[in-house]
């Protein structure tokens, strides 16, 4: 009971590490869930359920804030320094502000356009985009010491291209509709 | 809870023994009850043999009720009295029933709970109570043919269901008395069924066509662990539609008045065999009241395509939320008769690409599949069988500033799962709160459905924006919501638990069971202990088949001795005391073994996790 409580990777047995293999992440989630699950203990006592239950949620929890690469960054960038990245912030970067405004422009004409086939070529090239991001972070978080500031800001721009490919799933609903 | 165990005196509860679970598919237009007996899961019947019983409950004038077929004989000759679809009342405000078309405008009336009521000649009865009728029967039925008591069952609902209508389906158990061992969705059911029969991994669509409700999941099955990747469909949309749109076509050709409430039962009924028999038939010749004419399967088609195109559009949506192509998808499962449709078929086989899934009976799938996941959850069966993992089918979220609806558990999250958010206030010296928890995928409040508003007092007064609330959503494993709030930073804890009100309380709850039980107090009070000495036995089992199992290991001498005198303490209270006394001598062998599960809970997770390690090596 005394025990500290485990950190999200400390709960998978891994290293805290911007790398992860989701896929294996996600086997690793339904070994455990087997073990641990409310469905394995429906006829034990409530004390039992009560834990495995706690268990179960905990990583659920862990899972879900580890397979989103925005979400991990920003934990795990929290876990090393205490900075917390969650709630709104702005990172002075201009070159990275007007990319920022050229992408919003460019997806505001394609919705106007109705054109799906062009709504997929930028997705695309979103997801190139955040690909690239997300291995800058990984070198980033491997950093002695670590860059606090270049940190923050990569989360800030992986965030930004997380947020517009979401934007542009809706887009895409809109046009389907 | 402990009031739902009903046993006869004199029964054993050994757990070693085959414990009888049942699972219940409590259904719309029609419900099912379904058991594992020698290693099958089949449906059972009633005397006469049939499996089905119509979701339907009459009251008579001298408080007689009937369910089923003998409740059905009275749709049309005593309209007022019976009650069909019930279902679609489950959870909701007389608000959002009242468009509802089984439901003429007077029938319904407010309750006085914020919950509709019909009004019979027995007096008002809410959606819960009938429901609790329905599951009376089965539970019932199974008893008898089965011979001993149910020692736990599990009712299926509908993927779509919110939190409103999870709580009133088992607040519907605890009234029939029914232990209930967990809700699990029509779908999850019904790929049970077939995922068992089939063995088959890879990614499944069930398509569940119902008489009122149309479920689609996608399903994921690995390592006999069941996924559900994504859920979608719409609560009011079924069969019973198919019917409408006939009966409508039946009225305007007989020329008869929309407001004839018997005349329009009688065109539903009409409609209904009409639309089964086209199943076969090419045409069928009709005789409606002073009508005579026919219909072909292509009339009847061109009626109810724009429903069955209604239900593809949601498979749509939901296999786009799984990140998935239809050419995906491995199987449909079909589920629900009105999937014997044949446009229906044609349409799901066209939109997939490939001919879904018919082997087992549609109507029989999802009670079969219940059943069998019912008997693992006993404990009849090791340790080593599959796994449902479940997602909530609609975000939760709460009420901020300007009516928007902030999204604190997006919709298809695993459960169970909690989920915080912190608040502030807005105002100098503020000391209360309002919290509204509401539900569904709109940005604006009154579009989603409200589950539960509730107030945090006591804050200390600050200046605005300093104080910090806590607001925790968490989401158990049958998808019932808990919320509480707290303010964290002075550390005044004052915290409050909410559970989804659709109308009912605990109270209201505990009465309408000690009515629906035709027992003195006396009696009451007597079942009451003895359900309390069963909670002890069962309480002692369990502790000790730990102890067997890894009580040497986990356990020094004197924390294992400790937790065998409270053992015996319990054991010789279970014997001797009164209901108050077995509680509290629970309670301490609950206290005696809080680390010792803890640490059973640890050592099973480090043995998962080196098996994990071991298997990909």
């Amino acid at each position: 009971m005394t025990k500290a409580q485990q950190n999200y990777f400390e709960i998978f047995g891994l290293e805290p590490n911007f790398s992860i293999d989701v896929p294996k992440l996600s086997s690793k989630l339904r070994a455990l869930l087997n073990s641990v699950h409310p469905d394995r203990f429906a006829s034990s006592g409530s004390q039992q359920q009560m834990l495995s239950m706690q268990k179960t949620t905990q990583l659920n929890d862990a899972f879900a804030v580890l397979k989103n690469p925005v979400k991990r960054a920003q934990y795990l960038l929290h876990l090393k320094t205490g900075i917390d990245t969650s709630k709104e912030h702005t990172v002075n970067d201009p070159e990275f502000l007007m990319q920022q405004l050229e992408l919003r422009e460019e997806l505001e004409d394609i919705s106007a356009s109705s054109d799906i086939s062009q709504l997929n070529q930028f997705a695309d090239k979103i997801s190139e985009l955040e690909e690239v991001q997300e291995q800058q972070m990984a070198e980033l978080f491997l950093q002695k010491p670590l860059d606090t500031d270049e940190l923050q800001k990569a989360i800030y721009k992986l965030q930004f291209l997380h947020k517009t490919l979401s934007d542009i799933e809706q887009a895409e609903d809109k046009l389907l509709s | 809870m402990a009031l739902l165990q009903i046993s006869e005196p004199g029964k054993s509860t050994d757990p070693h023994q085959h414990r009888l679970a049942a699972g219940i598919d409590l259904g719309t237009t029609n419900s099912l009850i379904a058991t594992v007996r020698s290693g099958k899961a089949e449906t059972l019947a009633d005397l006469e043999g049939d499996h089905i019983l119509p979701s339907i409950v009459h009251y008579a004038k001298d408080g007689t009720v009937s369910v089923g077929k003998s409740a059905k004989l009275f749709v049309c000759s005593d309209a007022k009295n019976t009650i069909s679809s019930v279902k679609r009342l489950m959870g909701r405000g007389l608000k959002d029933v009242q468009k509802i078309k089984e439901f003429s405008a007077n029938q319904l009336t407010a309750s006085g709970t914020g919950m509709p009521a019909v009004e019979t000649d027995c007096g008002m009865k809410n959606p819960v109570e009938v429901s609790s009728e329905i599951l009376k029967s089965l539970v019932k039925r199974a008893e008898e043919s089965l011979g001993d008591e149910l020692g736990g069952v599990i009712i299926t609902v509908p993927a779509y269901f919110d939190e409103a209508q999870r709580q009133a389906t088992k607040d519907a158990a605890q009234i029939a008395g029914v232990k209930v061992l967990r809700l699990i969705s029509e779908p999850t059911a019904a790929a049970v069924a077939y995922g068992l029969d089939t063995g088959s991994e890879g990614i499944h669509a069930i398509y569940d066509l119902g008489g009122g409700t149309f479920d689609i999941s996608i399903l994921r099955l690995e390592k006999g662990v069941f996924e559900v990747m994504a859920t979608g469909g719409d609560s009011a949309l079924g069969g019973d539609d198919f019917d409408r749109a006939i009966a409508g076509y039946l009225v305007e050709q007989a020329n008869i008045d929309k407001g004839d409430r018997s005349a329009y039962q009688m065109a539903m009924i009409k409609a209904r065999e009409v639309k089964e028999a086209l199943t076969n038939k090419e045409r069928v010749e009709i005789n409606f009241m002073h009508w005579k004419g026919s219909m072909d399967r292509a009339l009847m088609e061109s009626l109810i395509a724009s429903i069955v195109d209604k239900t593809l559009a949601a498979c749509r949506r939901t296999l786009k939320d799984a990140g998935l192509k239809a050419s995906e998808v491995q199987d449909i499962v079909m589920v629900g008769g009105s999937t014997r449709v044949p446009l229906v078929r044609q349409k799901v086989e066209e939109y997939f690409g490939k001919k879904p899934l018919t082997d087992i009976d549609p109507d029989k799938v999802v009670a079969i599949g219940a059943a069998i996941q019912a008997d693992v959850l006993i404990g009849n069966k090791s340790d080593e069988d599959m796994l449902l993992l479940d997602v909530i089918p609609l975000s939760l979220g709460v009420e901020t500033m300007g009516g928007l609806a902030e999204k604190i558990i997006p919709r298809n999250t695993p459960i169970p799962i909690a989920r915080a958010q912190e608040f502030t206030t807005y105002k100098d010296g503020q000391t209360a709160m309002a919290i509204h928890v509401v539900q569904g995928e709109r940005e604006l409040v009154e579009d989603c459905r409200s589950l539960a508003r509730f107030e945090l007092r006591g804050i200390p007064p600050m200046v605005a924006g300093a104080a910090r609330i806590k607001v925790t959503y968490q989401v158990d494993a049958d998808g019932l919501l808990k919320v509480t709030a707290e303010e964290t930073i002075t550390g005044v804890k004052s915290d409050i638990t909410v559970k989804p009100s659709y109308g009912l309380n605990d109270e209201q709850i505990t009465s309408m069971l000690q009515s629906s039980v035709s027992h003195a107090e006396e009696d009451m009070k007597a079942r009451m202990l003895r359900e309390q000495q069963v909670e002890a036995k069962r309480v002692i089992e369990a502790v000790e088949a730990a102890l067997a199992e890894n009580g040497d290991e986990l356990l020094s001498k004197d924390e294992r001795h400790a937790i065998e005198e409270a053992l015996k303490q319990l054991a010789y209270i279970a014997e001797n005391g009164d209901i108050e006394a077995i509680e509290e001598a629970i309670k301490v062998v609950d206290k005696s073994t809080e680390e010792f599960a803890s640490r059973r809970m640890d050592a099973s997770i480090a043995k998962a996790l080196v098996g994990h390690e071991i298997d990909e090596i």
